[in-house]
């Protein structure tokens, strides 16, 4: 499973590090990195909540 | 405690999907029910007044991704009574579910204003017709009123809290004429005196017209109020869980062992007593507790408020955590003018300046220097 960010959706919430921040953390200019895009099966469920918790959708799973 | 078996969330909204999300993180894998007054799948709420009402082109802003909880959904239907004793939740289509744990995540509705208030006096009101105010809170009342501001009518938006203030910006936006009236300076109650300032100057010098609330009402075409919202607590009044009127839980979100409680509708213990927060991030955060104090009770980690919230209107992205109303001028910690992040004591907020919300968190939590 990969983490894929729709980048000109996200507005810099920064909701998603707080929920995975294993996977993922917004950069010193408010943009968010993805530490991880390959996801073990341990770190779905840090994934899906980092996905849900996006105000705006720029976060999905494939 | 024993674990349920056979959960039922009510509720379609943020705070009843992230309760089954969160139901099923825990390891909760029997009998999972979901009911939804709309007739569609759960989606951003705040989206509906900010890209929702602005991007014309953009009917996807409020869509969320697809569940993968497993419950069985029903939509379209509303509960209209639960029976504690026999565990069970009444639907307005005359079925009954049972249930041995509840979610209550049936959220909030706009608040109307009377009769007389509501009565438009402008051309095209239909004087004395109530309904002719149109309130924002579901994605249908988002896209009727897009499709009633494209054709550019004059507009007045009654509250001047942060939902009217989206709407008068994305009005403005659209090219409608439009005047606000507030009980007060808009904004003010709820986010203090400089961020209030900040976001009426940006209003008016994009043309907002600002009345207060006991001015003579100008003729609008379009009236749109926006005065708070009612908890849809109703379907409850029988089940004797209502306190003084209200849906009280404690800590973890419950109401008694078997029900819990999270979102707009539920009123968590704070400071002040118990109270409501109707934001997004609190409904989330709510809901995660509530899930997982119906499944492992005291063993829950309970719930700690700490809000965040955001609003986009006039040219202005302001996202704010801490206490709010903010008292008196912030310290700036960075930038200037229009672009900037500022500390009060206790709170924090960053105005068009990208800032992880764990780190703007944390500068709520620093002394101001």
């Amino acid at each position: 499973m990969r983490i894929v960010l729709d980048r000109p959706r996200c507005e810099g919430h920064g909701l998603c590090e707080e929920a995975a921040p294993a996977l993922m953390h917004l950069d010193d200019d408010g943009e968010l990195v993805l530490d991880r895009e390959e996801l073990g099966d341990s770190e779905t469920a840090a994934a899906n909540a980092a996905v849900r918790v996006c105000p705006v959708a720029a976060l999905r799973l494939s | 405690m024993s674990r349920p078996r056979r959960v039922v969330v009510v509720g379609h909204g943020i705070a009843g999907l992230t309760a089954a999300d969160t139901l099923r993180a825990e390891g909760f894998d029997g009998e999972l029910t979901i009911v939804g007054d709309e007739p569609r799948p759960a989606y951003s709420r705040p989206a509906l007044s900010k890209a929702l009402l602005r991007d014309i082109d953009d009917l996807a802003s409020h869509t969320l991704p697809p569940s993968d909880h497993g419950a069985v959904e029903l939509l379209g239907v509303r509960a209209t009574a639960l029976d504690v004793g026999r565990r069970r939740v009444v639907l307005d289509d005359g079925e009954t579910l049972p249930y041995d744990g509840l979610v209550v995540a049936s959220g909030c509705r706009p608040r109307r204003l009377g009769a007389e208030a509501a009565t438009g006096t402008g051309p095209g009101t239909g004087a004395g017709r109530r309904d002719d105010a149109l309130a924002l809170r579901n994605l249908d009342d988002a896209l009727a009123l897009r499709e009633r501001i494209a054709s550019r009518p004059s507009v007045l938006v009654i509250g001047g809290g942060p939902l009217g203030m989206e709407i008068a910006s994305g009005c403005l936006d659209a090219g409608c004429d439009t005047t606000l009236m507030s009980l007060g300076p808009p904004l003010l109650d709820q986010l203090g005196r400089w961020l209030s300032d900040l976001l009426v100057d940006a209003a008016r010098a994009r043309g907002l017209r600002i009345l207060p609330a006991d001015a003579p009402r100008p003729p609008a075409d379009l009236v749109v109020t926006a005065v708070g919202d009612v908890p849809n607590d109703a379907w409850l009044g029988s089940s004797g869980l209502l306190g003084g009127g209200r849906l009280v839980v404690d800590s973890r979100g419950r109401v008694r062992q078997d029900v819990v409680a999270a979102g707009d509708v539920a009123a968590f213990p704070s400071t002040d007593g118990p109270r409501r927060t109707p934001l997004w991030t609190s409904a989330i955060e709510q809901a995660r507790v509530a899930a997982a104090a119906l499944l492992r009770g005291d063993d829950a980690v309970p719930y700690r408020a700490r809000p965040y919230f955001w609003t986009e209107q006039f040219g202005l992205s302001v996202k704010a955590a801490g206490v709010m109303p903010a008292a008196g001028d912030p310290v700036v910690v960075d930038g200037t003018g229009d672009a900037c992040l500022v500390q009060w004591p206790g709170a924090a907020a960053a105005v068009n300046y990208r800032i992880p919300v764990p780190r703007l968190r944390r500068l709520c939590e620093t002394a101001v220097a």
